[in-house]
């Protein structure tokens, strides 16, 4: 009967190392054991290897390893008695096991996947029952395990609990002792009710037993003996060996390792360097980084606050720097100084960094230097506008000869990839552009709408009003859409051109009803009457 | 790209430029405008004066079927004058005098000056000289505008020709006299004075 109460079956076929949870350690083993029951020899355990580790005691069979192998928590254990043997007898250990407090499971669940209760994740083994925790949200393993999957193996299970109709989860068996019943209608309840679960009657836990009240009625049964003899097992060395195994069980229960588990799992859980999975482990990860990308920003804020009062004291620096320099060129400027170069470069440097003096204008000089840079960036723009292919491809007005500046902005951005240039730049680049490209490409504003753009000599708008002219005089009439097709420009631009054209009284409009306006040449201006005399 | 003149079936000769496209939409380009409206004018004038109209109005342009059709719409280029560049032509040949607003106040319906009232004053003179011979003798305004025998001032309108009179009023030639059935005229000798 101990035997079954207080022990699991487990499958002796598997290496022992593999039953064991994550945290617990083998320490030592001892072939040729014999089990007691009680005071009865256990017939179907004479011939077994016992294994003591940190949390339990295995015992695995040796002619049928697979069914008549069982496991034995430490933490079950009150006591321990060592008798060492006289004549035939085996030198034997006694194991006193408690009588309340032990929690066998219905099943073998360590050995075995469970189910969450929270999220209904089916979490691996491997963990012993005290310091489990659900994979996928981190909540601790019930105790009570409702939702666990496997049914209750016939050996350890009491054989009682197999017709129970209990509205409750099958519950330790061993806690029955202090059930308390309703006084009303006598259905046993946990202990930590106030109530009764089934009629809301208040519970007095000094309630007497109900006499009346069937044995079998709902709950957990009885156990069947509380006995000193069946809370007992005994351990028999057939080959000896039984000093150093007793030795090593005293070891393993005085460290108590079920309970320093379940203290440390305890303290762990504000600790970082756990490892976690699941939803638990992203929030906490997500949490982590947010707080080491803080901390970093917060650092390099500081590095950044630290450059502005650098920056800041460079400036004063070159400011004071640029005025001795003056002071000094001043003084040299009737011999002839050099000294100007240097507090230009000065001063551009600094303008160039963005760092503008306040009390020092802007001199010829830096405009000086300024242009130079201006009619370099000219240079390289005639590149990417006229270029014959290499590096930056063919140039954009390569076979276009009016094109949009935005888009030649855009473009020289794209060619440059590096240190783009501010359209306020690009701007004062283009006066010098026609000095470096050839055909000249010169910018153009239209007036109706603002529209810049560069074009070749082609598009100049006496170029492109004589052309149109000509276009017309062959043709007698063009839309916009036709004269776009011609010239090969987009309609966009021809428009404009052509509204330029109008202006300058080279084409009028031909607007027929609900139609599209129409081009013709304007021959009108000395138009001599040719109709009725009067 | 030449325009050719075209002969309408009542035999007037439209101009080439009658014939182009452009000139019958309003030009954004201010000269171009005032080219085709120079033309406009004239063309208006000398058709009306070919066919002794008195008077057009904006909504020539708008219903076809009137008198100004040939002038107004070219059906062998597909285009007709827009009753606002007619009202803008019209504005502008009253501007010039070339035109009054008639009824006066509103820019609809205008009275054509292809003869100024100067003009009609001479040949009102004439007439009566030449063709009548009635010296001296009261005529009505009905007399003149609806002779007998058909003359250049038939179908005058009575404000054009009482215009016309003042003219002569003013040179001392003519004397307005209010008669029974409406208003006369009686002319002087032109050395009268």
């Amino acid at each position: 009967m101990t035997l079954q109460r207080y022990t699991r079956s487990v499958d002796g076929t598997i290496p022992i190392s593999a039953l064991l949870y994550g945290d617990e350690d083998s320490y030592a083993s001892q072939d040729g054991v014999g089990i007691y029951d009680g005071v009865q020899k256990s017939i179907n355990h004479q011939n077994g290897t016992v294994y003591v580790t940190t949390h339990r005691l295995f015992y695995i069979d040796t002619t049928k390893p697979h069914s008549r192998s069982f496991a034995l928590d430490l933490s079950s254990i009150v006591r321990t008695q060592y008798y060492a043997g006289l004549f035939t007898s085996s030198p034997k250990v006694t194991i006193y096991l408690t009588q309340e407090t032990s929690e066998i499971m219905d099943s073998d669940e360590t050995s075995e996947s469970w189910l969450c209760e929270v999220c209904d994740f089916r979490n691996p083994p491997g963990s012993s029952p005290s310091g489990a925790k659900c994979a996928l949200c981190g909540v601790p393993r019930s105790k009570a395990h409702s939702a666990a999957p496997i049914p209750p193996r016939a050996v350890s299970a009491p054989p009682s609990s197999a017709h129970l109709l209990s509205s409750s989860p099958p519950a330790p068996s061993a806690g029955r002792l202090k059930e308390v019943a309703c006084p009303a209608c006598t259905f046993l309840n946990h202990p930590a009710l106030t109530e009764c679960e089934i009629c809301g009657t208040a519970l007095t836990h000094a309630a007497l037993p109900m006499k009346s009240a069937p044995s079998s009625r709902p709950g957990t049964p009885i156990p069947e003996g509380a006995g000193d003899e069946n809370s007992m097992l005994r351990l028999s060395f057939r080959r000896g060996g039984d000093k150093a195994l007793y030795a090593v069980l005293k070891r393993s229960l005085l460290g108590k390792a079920w309970q320093v588990r379940a203290k440390t799992i305890g303290q762990r859980t504000t600790s970082t360097n756990v490892e976690r999975f699941g939803i638990d482990g992203l929030v906490r990860g997500v949490e982590t980084s947010a707080q080491s990308a803080q901390l970093d920003m917060n650092d390099a804020l500081k590095d950044l606050d630290a450059l502005m009062v650098k920056a800041r004291e460079m400036v004063r620096l070159a400011g004071e720097l640029n005025e001795r320099l003056t002071v000094v060129a001043g003084l040299n400027a009737s011999s002839g100084g050099t000294e100007p170069d240097t507090a230009t470069f000065i001063r551009s440097s600094l303008v160039q960094l963005g760092l503008q003096m306040t009390d020092v204008p802007v001199t010829l000089d830096m405009a000086h230097d300024e242009k130079r840079w201006y009619e370099q960036l000219a240079r390289e723009l005639a590149g990417v506008l006229q270029g014959t292919g290499g590096k930056n491809g063919i140039g954009m007005m390569r076979n276009r000869g009016i094109i949009p500046l935005d888009e030649v902005w855009g473009g020289w951005n794209r060619a440059r990839g590096v240190a783009l240039l501010t359209p306020s730049q690009f701007l004062q680049v283009l006066p010098h552009l026609p000095a470096y490209t050839h055909p000249a490409i010169a910018e153009r504003t239209f007036h109706s709408s603002n529209l810049r753009v560069l074009h070749t000599p082609t598009y100049t708008p006496a170029a492109f009003a004589a052309r149109l002219h000509g276009m017309l005089l062959i043709s007698g009439s063009r839309t916009t859409l036709d004269i776009a097709q011609e010239e090969n420009v987009p309609v966009g631009l021809v428009a404009e051109m052509v509204d330029e054209a109008e202006a300058q009284g080279v084409v009028c409009r031909d607007e027929a009803e609900h139609g599209e306006v129409s081009w013709w040449v304007n021959d009108f201006q000395g138009y001599v009457w040719d109709g009725q005399d009067t | 790209m030449s325009f050719s003149t075209y002969k309408t079936p009542s035999g007037f000769l439209l101009p080439s430029i009658h014939s182009a496209p452009p000139f019958f939409t309003q030009q954004p380009n201010a000269a171009t405008q005032v080219v085709f409206t120079e033309q406009w004018t004239r063309l208006i004038l000398a058709y009306a004066r070919y066919r002794r109209l008195f008077t057009v109005r904006v909504e020539d342009a708008e219903v076809s079927g009137g008198e100004w059709d040939e002038v107004l719409r070219n059906p062998r280029i597909n285009r007709r004058l827009m009753p606002g560049q007619l009202a803008h032509i019209l504005s502008v040949m009253v501007s010039e005098n070339l035109a009054m607003y008639e009824p006066a106040k509103q820019t609809r319906a205008t009275l054509l000056y292809w003869r100024l009232p100067e003009e009609w004053a001479e040949v009102l003179y004439e007439w009566q000289v030449v063709n009548t011979g009635q010296l001296n003798t009261i005529l009505t305004f009905y007399e003149i505008s609806e002779p007998p025998v058909p003359s250049e001032l038939s179908g005058i309108p009575q404000s054009l020709l009482r215009s016309a009179i003042a003219v002569l009023v003013k040179g001392g030639r003519a004397q307005l006299i209010s008669i029974s059935d409406g208003d006369g005229v009686r002319f002087f000798p032109r050395n009268a004075k």
